[in-house]
């Protein structure tokens, strides 16, 4: 069976001030996979430990102790680096070269052998729309500029598992989408997605699964589906309610909002038929009734440090 | 094991480039023709005083003068290669485009190895240019070199790869204005140390020799006097010697600056 994309088992980092002596726990026993072909997003407030998760597994820094694999190698190993096309946090670059040079660099040092490299960076920067910049120096580049080029170096070793810190940072609507639909085709292609973002509601339309930490402690992981349905109530929708219909239902422990043209009635899943059936005898006229789900922000907000992380 | 020799290259060309771009560098460098400019008006005015009857005497003066210019150019070279080193490995990592470059299929020791050829390109080039000045001093001064020439090319760029090794390695652990003032009192010391050895206890004199880099042996002056525009006849071993022993200096520093790089953090943290 072919190992999984990411592999962190029981990692901890703890960082030691030189003098002082004071310990800082970033990460504490944080264990995870994410298997191939997954987009997988990893969330967490600021000061959570993702960043510091995103080096351990580019082997830009070492766990204080654990086990962490990426394709079965160690972190760092050049066979898996092969594979990795990474998107830091604040991707920094040489400010006196301009895009076309930057990704021809990085071209060389990926060690990708074409027969025509230039066709490739300029498609690359077709992708990003940053072809009609190509020429500019890249330290005359807006945030969002430079995040794109971010992205398109991030590509072009043609990588199976994309790293991307905040990929959608800086950019505005228009570009976030844009990146929205490139992580969908990617995905289509068959890469392995691993990114942080704070942008809950993107996360939701393109990500598989979702791993959430908080101060460098694992809070919950799972597929989105589960994230989705953590509320455990259905909502019932009726086109009217009389006051005592109302008091009934809600000694039924449900809560009653009204609308316009409508009540909406959430209850615990436990009390949906009774409560349906109440309702029906009662004279109401049930519009529908639809498990309901929370956002990805809620259920964020839920685990996290009691709702005010974020 | 697979080296990437295509990666040590570009690394190397890249941090040859960034030194042409990099403003602290170019200051030094202005700052270092301007010195040079300043000391040649004495030794022009010199040449333009000579006389048939003072002759000897401004020929003394005009050769001390070239001789304080060499010696100078070549200390300075010692520096820049402190600084050049320091500031590749440092630079990177404070500006953070180290994360992007080693994200690549890269070893630390083949990153560090493109910076180290990077900063040894940029001194070749100062070397030929220190060579260049060399020639044109003695050549103001009315000498002409009549001897093989290729000790002024290798013997410098040997003493800086040195130099540049040693700062290499310090900045993988400390800040590069930290590793400049560790090199100045070593350059200091080595000073010291050759013209007091001989009266040092040999408690002190051996652990000093086996660890100070004595550049001194690696100086043109050993072998030129300027005053004399001549080289001394060195047999080829005792070349050969001393160059290696500067070539294994410059490497047992790099290998150490290899071993702590390997285990340094790479990330800001």
């Amino acid at each position: 069976m072919a190992s999984p994309a990411i592999e962190f088992s029981g990692v901890t980092k703890v960082y030691q001030r030189r003098f002082g002596g004071v310990q800082i726990a970033a990460l504490s026993n944080i264990s995870f996979e994410v298997a191939r072909g997954e987009v997988c997003a990893f969330l967490g407030p600021n000061g959570a430990g993702k960043t510091t998760s995103m080096n351990i597994l580019m082997g830009f820094i070492y766990a204080s102790s654990g086990r962490s694999r990426v394709f079965g190698y160690e972190p760092g190993d050049v066979r898996a680096k092969e594979r990795i096309g990474f998107l830091p946090e604040n991707f920094a670059f040489y400010r006196y070269l301009n895009a076309e040079k930057l990704l021809h660099f990085h071209l060389r040092l990926s060690g990708r052998r074409l027969p025509d490299p230039a066709a490739l960076i300029a498609s690359l920067l077709a992708k990003v729309k940053l072809d009609t910049y190509k020429g500019l120096k890249i330290g005359k580049y807006s945030r969002g500029m430079v995040q794109r080029l971010g992205i398109a170096q991030a590509l072009l070793g043609d990588p199976e598992l994309l790293v991307l810190d905040e990929p959608t940072s800086g950019l505005d609507p228009a570009g976030r989408k844009e990146v929205r639909d490139l992580i969908l085709a990617l995905k289509a292609e068959g890469k392995t997605i691993f990114l942080s973002s704070h942008i809950l509601s993107e996360v939701e339309q393109i990500c598989d699964r979702v791993i959430i930490i908080d101060r460098g402690h694992m809070v919950r992981a799972g597929t989105m589906q589960e994230m989705l349905a953590e509320d455990n109530r259905v909502e019932i929708i009726v086109d009217q309610l009389s006051e005592e219909m109302e008091l009934a239902v809600k000694e039924q422990a449900a809560s009653v909002e009204r609308e316009a043209h409508r009540v909406r009635i959430a209850v615990d899943i436990a009390h949906k038929r009774a409560l349906a059936e109440m309702l029906w005898a009662g004279g109401c006229d049930v519009i529908s009734l639809t498990p309901m789900k929370s956002s990805l922000e809620e259920t964020f907000l839920k685990l996290v440090a009691g709702g005010t992380a974020q | 094991m697979k080296i990437s020799t295509v990666a040590i290259k570009t690394i190397a060309l890249s941090t040859f480039g960034s030194f042409l771009r990099n403003k602290v560098i170019l200051l030094f460098v202005s700052l270092f023709v301007c010195i040079v400019l300043l000391m040649m008006s004495p030794l022009l005015a010199y040449k333009a005083m000579t006389s048939a009857d003072n002759a000897q005497q401004m020929q003394g003066f005009i050769l001390n003068e070239v001789a304080t210019v060499v010696s100078m150019v070549s200390g300075f070279g010692s520096l820049l290669a402190a600084w050049a080193a320091a500031d590749s490995v440092a630079g990177e990592m404070k500006s953070g485009t180290i994360l992007a470059v080693m994200a690549r299929p890269l070893r630390r020791w083949e990153f560090l190895a493109g910076k180290y050829l990077g900063v040894l390109m940029l001194m070749a080039v100062y070397v030929v240019a220190m060579f260049g000045v060399t020639f044109l001093l003695a050549w103001l001064g009315g000498q002409s070199f009549r001897t093989s020439l290729w000790t002024l090319l290798v013997y410098p760029l040997v003493r800086y790869a040195i130099w540049a090794a040693i700062a290499m390695f310090l900045v993988t652990m400390l800040h590069p204005i930290l590793v400049m003032g560790i090199v100045v009192i070593l350059a200091t010391l080595i000073q010291v140390f050759a013209s007091t050895s001989s009266h040092m206890p040999v408690w002190l004199r051996m652990p000093l020799h086996l660890t100070l880099p004595l550049t001194g042996l690696l100086s043109e002056e050993r072998f030129m006097v300027i005053t004399r525009a001549s080289l001394k006849p060195f047999p080829w071993t005792n070349h050969l010697t001393v160059l290696a022993y500067g070539v294994d200096y410059a490497l047992v520093c790099f290998l150490l600056a290899v071993f702590v790089f390997q285990r340094r953090s790479l990330a800001r943290d």
